[in-house]
């Protein structure tokens, strides 16, 4: 019987440049308190080793306060075994932070940064295969075929990186191969690098980060529960929730007859989740000037709920009636430039950032004529 | 549409009271009332019937409502065309719209309905201007504006033709559009520059700046990541480098090499001092060797020489007693010419001297023979100088002084002349003998003659014989007496001075004196011939000629046989000198032969000599050779023992240079992994300071965070480029529109305008472009002036007419509307109000204008038609 917590890419000290405020500092803490999770989960479940499945840090140089606290956490946990295997993003082309890593690390702290065996128990063995620098450029779990283990001991592989490849020109050769597992004769297989938790067979799975740091997956990070009753014997392997934030993208599709309130308010999350929610709004579809105008206030009243909040309605076209043409002018030199502009907007001669730019115009007008008006 | 009446209740200070304006005809209709009476009210009210919805709160109707509230209702009664509508609207409580037909009293329309019929009526269609031209005091259109508004108004409105324009974006409702694009402007103008770069502190160009400076921070941190990551990748290399050349079975490794390399050396070196003591030997038995090959070949050498030297020494010997013969033949020879030589010398000069001696008297001679010529040349010519002297002696007294002669001839003459010139005047006697047998009369003693003329001077006596004496007196004074007397005195001393007694005798005198010189001249060319060189010279000559003896030198010889017998004997010598010169090189030849042989034969004795000492008495010669070559064989022997010892020796042995490079490469190669090793440790210690350094900077980490911050900022840079599009497009739209509004309308209402501009400024003449039929210049009392600043009044007026063309232009369309002036004339004087109205009489014969005005008096003169308020009640 071997239990243990499966996790990968906490990517400490990423520092999100591309939001403003506290939020990146926010989104930083977050990570680092990942490891506090990590922990308690593991003690709630009886679990004494943590694997770390690489990209533990989010740079080859992470900054000393990022480096000693995460080694002042994990040495917090003395009864808990953490095992940290060098990913791409920290590969052991970083020296100096193995080096400074050897030298630093508790004795709770294994550095699994050589392709040797190593013992997690008397009846356990870890093959890891540590990234040994940005891009191998080869399948570095490939030892683990003819790695000799203990007669009946539990084979757990433990390795970081693709198990395909979507890019063309990427040398296929640094995919792990998919069926390692088997190959090997691992009783499971924990890897790092996609982000999203993955099972690629009942062996092999990817833990995915414990916090996410994209909009990319969609879901909230998670770690693993993997419990291995006895070599051979197929994983028990559970999900546990680890995030303080959700990132969320959310697809609003509107009818030009919707009201987008309502669409919107359906779609947002809890009021008290938004704290700690980055929300993307992703309109697509057909609306009205004024219900352009109505979402943009939405989306404008409901940011503050929320750690982070943005409407993206490139996708979202826009259809003018003859009412809204009339609350720009009903005659005259305006009406006739709203006119010119709308059919701009869905004249297929025109290239479609034109068109794009003639509508945004025309809901401009309507604003500007909106606010003369009154 | 025409309106026919109006009415309000509960409106701004009406508060509780109504008031209605009734009664409104076609053409001109004047409200005249002083201020506070309500026209402005009325105004309004109008407007906000038919401008205002009534559902409406906004600015607009709250203006309505009297200060202490209630409901505003205003009511007014139209015609257009046949049919005549009443509009009412109510705002606030009880709000409502209506329109009743007012020939069948029944409600057409209420609420929104009744707003649309109104919009109908003032909108006249699509693009239309408004149904009701207003003009207000002082302001050119009806929509609420703000005072700096009013003010730029002002300023920017400066010419004709912007007012007319201004006018007409008014009426076309222009407006709103003015403030779109203002708005629109404003948006742009907070982003860019008016040249379109983005505008310095705006929040386009603090993106730009931020997306700059990010870029910029990236790629400082992409080089330092980069740099960082280098050093991390040089400093593994090192390491590994280092761990290489620093482990132990490497440095083993080196050091074995190195003992392998230095004993091979010292192997080496010992053979090569080995080789070095067998070679110095050899070298010895070649030098005996050649000693003794020497030696031998030198007493061989010499055997050789002696033959040579003993043959040479008779060959040369014979050469020597062959050059001996013909040296003594040739001296002799040579002794025989030089004797006969030297006889003939002296037979010839024996000969010679004669031959002198026979000269030298020839010439002594001949010498003698000359002085005695010269003597009797130089006896002559004494003689023909005596004769000279002679001659000139003579010629001392007889010669007379020059002119003397001529002098003395012209005396006589003179003299002949006076006695002549005395005897013409002197009296004259002449007697005439009657009997010349007995004429016998004397005087002074002298017979006078027949006839015979004689002159007396002074007196003169006659004797006649027989007669008497007889005396004549002629008492005349004798005047030439003295002259004549100074002549002949002057001739006497003359002649004593000549030694002559008369001029004859000084004739022949001078005769005597010119044949005395030819004589002398004679002589003296004489002499010239005789002594060319003068007589003192000739002397000379005789006197250096008186010395010759012509005793002493005769000579008894044959000068001929002489001659030939030196001759003989210069032949003589000239042979036996062509003997001796012939002779000469013959013996010198012998000499030489005679000088080498003896030179050769005692070079030869040397030779000789020499071999003597090396060879030593003859009788050892051939024991000598023997034992030379047995010694000669003997070193043979050694020296080829020696090579073959030294051979086999050089055959085996190692090369030293081979060995000693060896040794030094193997050396050099632990000395470069010992100084590549120290090096590895420098190179690692710097860069794990700079990694260190790098390391505790989070250098990565920020380069990610700025990554990522750039691309936000790109972002919102693109989305400022997508607005600024976007501001560009819609200005763009509403500047194309406006500008097809303007085409649309203001030039047909500048054609209206034209006739209505002539009618109020006579004085003016406006000149329009015939091509935009825009107003150009201004023609002002036949001075030219720019269209350029208004006066206020001009301005209200051009707003008045301009509204006035576009009724009209309303009116030809079929749509007439009625145009409201409320105080619009406050700025002109008398003279052009009345214009003014003249004006619109004339265009409200078709259309109806009503005219509010507080100018009761000014107004008076408008004419038309005169309205007047009234309480009303609904």
């Amino acid at each position: 019987m071997m239990r243990f917590l499966h996790s990968s890419d906490l990517h400490l000290g990423k520092r999100f440049g591309n939001f403003a405020g506290d939020l990146p500092g926010r989104l930083r803490e977050a990570r680092h308190a990942v490891l506090g999770k990590l922990a308690a989960h593991a003690r709630q479940h009886g679990a004494e080793t943590i694997l770390l499945a690489g990209d533990t840090f989010d740079t080859e140089t992470p900054a000393a306060d990022v480096r000693r606290q995460a080694l002042t956490e994990m040495a917090h946990h003395a009864t808990l075994r953490w095992v940290i295997l060098p990913g791409n993003h920290d590969s052991l082309q970083a020296s100096e932070l193995w080096a400074q890593l050897v030298t630093e690390a508790p004795d709770n702290v294994v550095l699994a940064t050589a392709a040797a065996p190593i013992m997690l128990a008397d009846n356990a063995v870890l093959l890891p295969a540590p990234c040994v620098n940005r891009r191998p450029g080869r399948d570095l779990s490939a030892w683990m075929d003819d790695a000799a283990t203990p007669e009946g001991a539990i084979r757990i592989g433990l390795a970081h990186g693709a198990v395909q490849t979507f890019s063309e020109d990427a040398a296929g050769a640094e995919v792990i191969a998919p069926d390692r597992a088997r190959r090997a004769g691992l009783d499971y297989l924990a890897l790092g690098d996609w982000h999203g938790a993955l099972a690629i067979d009942p062996h092999t799975h990817y833990s995915g980060s414990p916090e996410q740091d994209r909009f990319k997956h969609d879901r909230s990070g998670t770690a693993l529960l993997v419990e291995i009753a006895a070599a051979g014997a197929v994983p028990a392997v559970t999900p546990l929730p680890t995030a303080s934030f959700a990132w969320r993208t959310l697809d609003l599709h509107l009818l030009a007859s919707d009201d987008p309130n309502a669409a919107l308010s359906a779609l947002l999350p809890e009021l008290r989740d938004r704290r700690q929610t980055l929300a993307k709004v992703l309109a697509s579809g057909h609306a009205g000037l004024a219900a352009r105008t109505t979402l943009n206030r939405a989306i404008e009243h409901a940011a503050p709920d929320f750690a982070w909040l943005d409407l993206d309605d490139t996708q979202l076209a826009t259809e003018c009636d003859v009412e809204d043409l009339d609350q720009i002018d009903r005659a005259g030199a305006l009406r006739e430039a709203a006119d010119a502009l709308l059919a701009e907007s869905v004249d297929t001669n025109n290239s479609a950032g034109e068109r794009a730019i003639a509508a945004a115009a025309l809901a401009r007008l309507y604003g500007y004529a909106q606010q003369v008006s009154q | 549409m025409k309106l026919a009446g109006i009415r309000f209740h509960n409106v701004k200070r009406f508060a509780g009271r109504g008031v209605a304006v009734e009664g409104i005809e076609d053409g001109v209709n004047v409200l005249c009332a002083p201020n506070e009476f309500g026209k402005s009210t009325t105004f309004e009210a109008l407007h906000g019937l038919f401008f205002l919805p009534h559902s409406s709160t906004a600015g607009g109707v709250r203006n309505l409502r009297p200060y202490c509230g209630g409901n505003p209702l205003v009511e007014a009664d139209i015609a257009v065309g046949e049919a005549r509508y009443r509009l009412t609207k109510q705002f606030y409580s009880g709000r409502f719209a209506k329109v009743v037909d007012l020939a069948s009293n029944r409600l057409i329309a209420q609420a929104d309905e009744a707003e649309s019929f109104i919009t109908r009526l003032v909108q006249g269609g699509a693009g239309g201007p408004a149904g009701l031209l207003w003009v207000r005091q002082g302001i050119t259109g009806i929509e609420p504006r703000s005072r700096s508004d009013e003010e730029s108004d002002r300023q920017v409105r400066a010419t004709l033709l912007e007012s007319v324009q201004g006018e007409v974006e008014a009426v076309t409702g222009g407006r709103r559009m003015a403030a779109v694009i203002a708005a629109a402007a404003e948006a742009t103008g907070a982003l860019l520059t008016p040249s379109g770069r983005p505008k310095a502190g705006g929040r386009y160009a603090t993106a730009i700046t931020l997306r700059d400076q990010l870029a910029q921070e990236v790629q400082r941190l992409e080089s330092e990541v980069t740099a960082l990551r280098d050093e991390l990748d040089q400093r593994g290399v090192a390491q590994r480098r280092l761990a290489e050349l620093d482990n132990a079975d490497a440095r083993q490794a080196r050091q074995q090499d190195i003992a392998k390399a230095e004993h091979a050396f010292e192997t080496a070196r010992a053979q090569a001092d080995r080789l070095k003591t067998l070679r110095a030997e050899l070298d010895l038995a070649r030098d005996r060797r050649d000693t003794a090959m020497r030696e031998h070949r030198q007493f061989d050498e010499a055997l050789t020489e002696a033959r040579q030297v003993t043959e040479e020494s008779e060959a040369v010997t014979r050469r020597r007693e062959d050059a001996v013969a013909r040296r003594r033949a040739t001296s002799e020879t040579i002794a025989a010419a030089q004797a006969e030589m030297e006889s003939a010398e002296a037979d010839e000069i024996a000969a010679r001297d004669l031959l002198q001696l026979i000269e030298n008297a020839e010439k002594a001679r001949n010498a003698a023979e000359r002085r005695q010529e010269l003597e009797d040349r130089l006896q002559h010519a004494e003689s023909v100088r005596a004769t000279i002297e002679h001659c000139d002696a003579q010629l001392a007294g007889l010669r007379l002084p020059n002119g003397a002669l001529e002098e003395l001839a012209d005396l006589d003459v003179e003299i002949a002349r006076i006695r002549a010139v005395q005897d013409a005047g002197r009296p004259s006697v002449v007697v005439a003998y009657d009997d010349v047998a007995i004429a016998n009369l004397t005087m002074g003693g002298i017979a006078l003659k027949h006839g015979e003329e004689r002159s007396y001077d002074g007196h003169a006596q006659l004797v006649a014989p027989g007669i008497g004496t007889i005396t004549l007196r002629s008492n005349v004074e004798d005047r030439d007496s003295d002259r004549l007397e100074r002549a002949e005195s002057h001739r006497h001393t003359l002649l004593a001075s000549m030694g002559v007694p008369n001029l004859a005798a000084a004739r022949a005198q001078q005769i005597r004196v010119q044949k005395l010189e030819a004589q002398g001249n004679e002589a003296r060319a004489q002499l010239k011939v005789i002594a060319p060189e003068g007589l003192d010279e000739l002397r000379k000559v005789v006197a250096a000629l008186a010395d010759i003896d012509l005793a002493r030198i005769e000579v008894k010889a044959d000068p001929v046989l002489t001659r030939a017998t030196s001759e003989g004997a210069e032949q003589r010598r000239r042979h036996a000198m062509q003997m001796i010169r012939t002779t000469e090189p013959v013996r010198a030849h012998a000499d030489e032969a005679f000088i080498a042989a003896e030179t050769a034969l005692a070079s030869l004795r040397t030779r000789e000599e020499q071999i003597a000492a090396i060879l030593g008495p003859a009788e050892e010669h051939q024991p000598r050779l023997e034992l030379l070559q047995a010694a000669l064989a003997d070193r043979e022997a050694a020296l080829a023992e020696a090579q073959r010892v030294y051979d086999a020796e050089h055959a085996s042995v190692l090369d030293l240079d081979a060995a000693e490079s060896a040794l030094r490469r193997v050396r050099s190669v632990e000395q470069a992994a010992a100084n590549e090793i120290q090096q590895l440790r420098e190179t690692i210690a710097g860069l794990n300071a700079r990694i260190v350094v790098r390391s505790d900077d989070a250098v990565e980490e920020k380069w990610r965070e700025q990554k990522e911050a750039l691309e936000a900022a790109e972002a919102r840079v693109a989305a400022f480029e997508h607005e600024v599009a976007v501001l560009t497009r819609l200005t763009q739209a509403l500047e194309a529109a406006r500008s097809d509004a303007r085409d649309l309308y203001l030039k047909p209402v500048m054609t209206e305008l034209r006739p209505l501009l002539g009618l109020l400024f006579d004085d003016v003449e406006i000149a329009f472009d015939d091509h935009s039929l825009l107003p150009q210049t201004i023609v002002r009392r036949g001075q030219e002036e720019d269209v350029d600043r208004l006066s206020g009044g001009m301005r209200e007026q051009l707003s008045v007419l301009t509204r006035l063309a576009f009724a009209r232009l309303l009116a030809r369309d079929g749509r007439p509307a009625p145009v409201i002036l409320d105080d619009a004339l406050v700025y002109s004087d008398d003279d052009r109000i009345e214009r003014m109205f003249d004006a619109l009489h004339r265009q409200a014969r078709d259309q109806q204008v009503i005219v509010f005005s507080c100018r009761q008096r000014a107004f008076q003169k408008l004419g038309g038609n005169a309205l007047s308020m009234t309480d009303w009640q609904p």
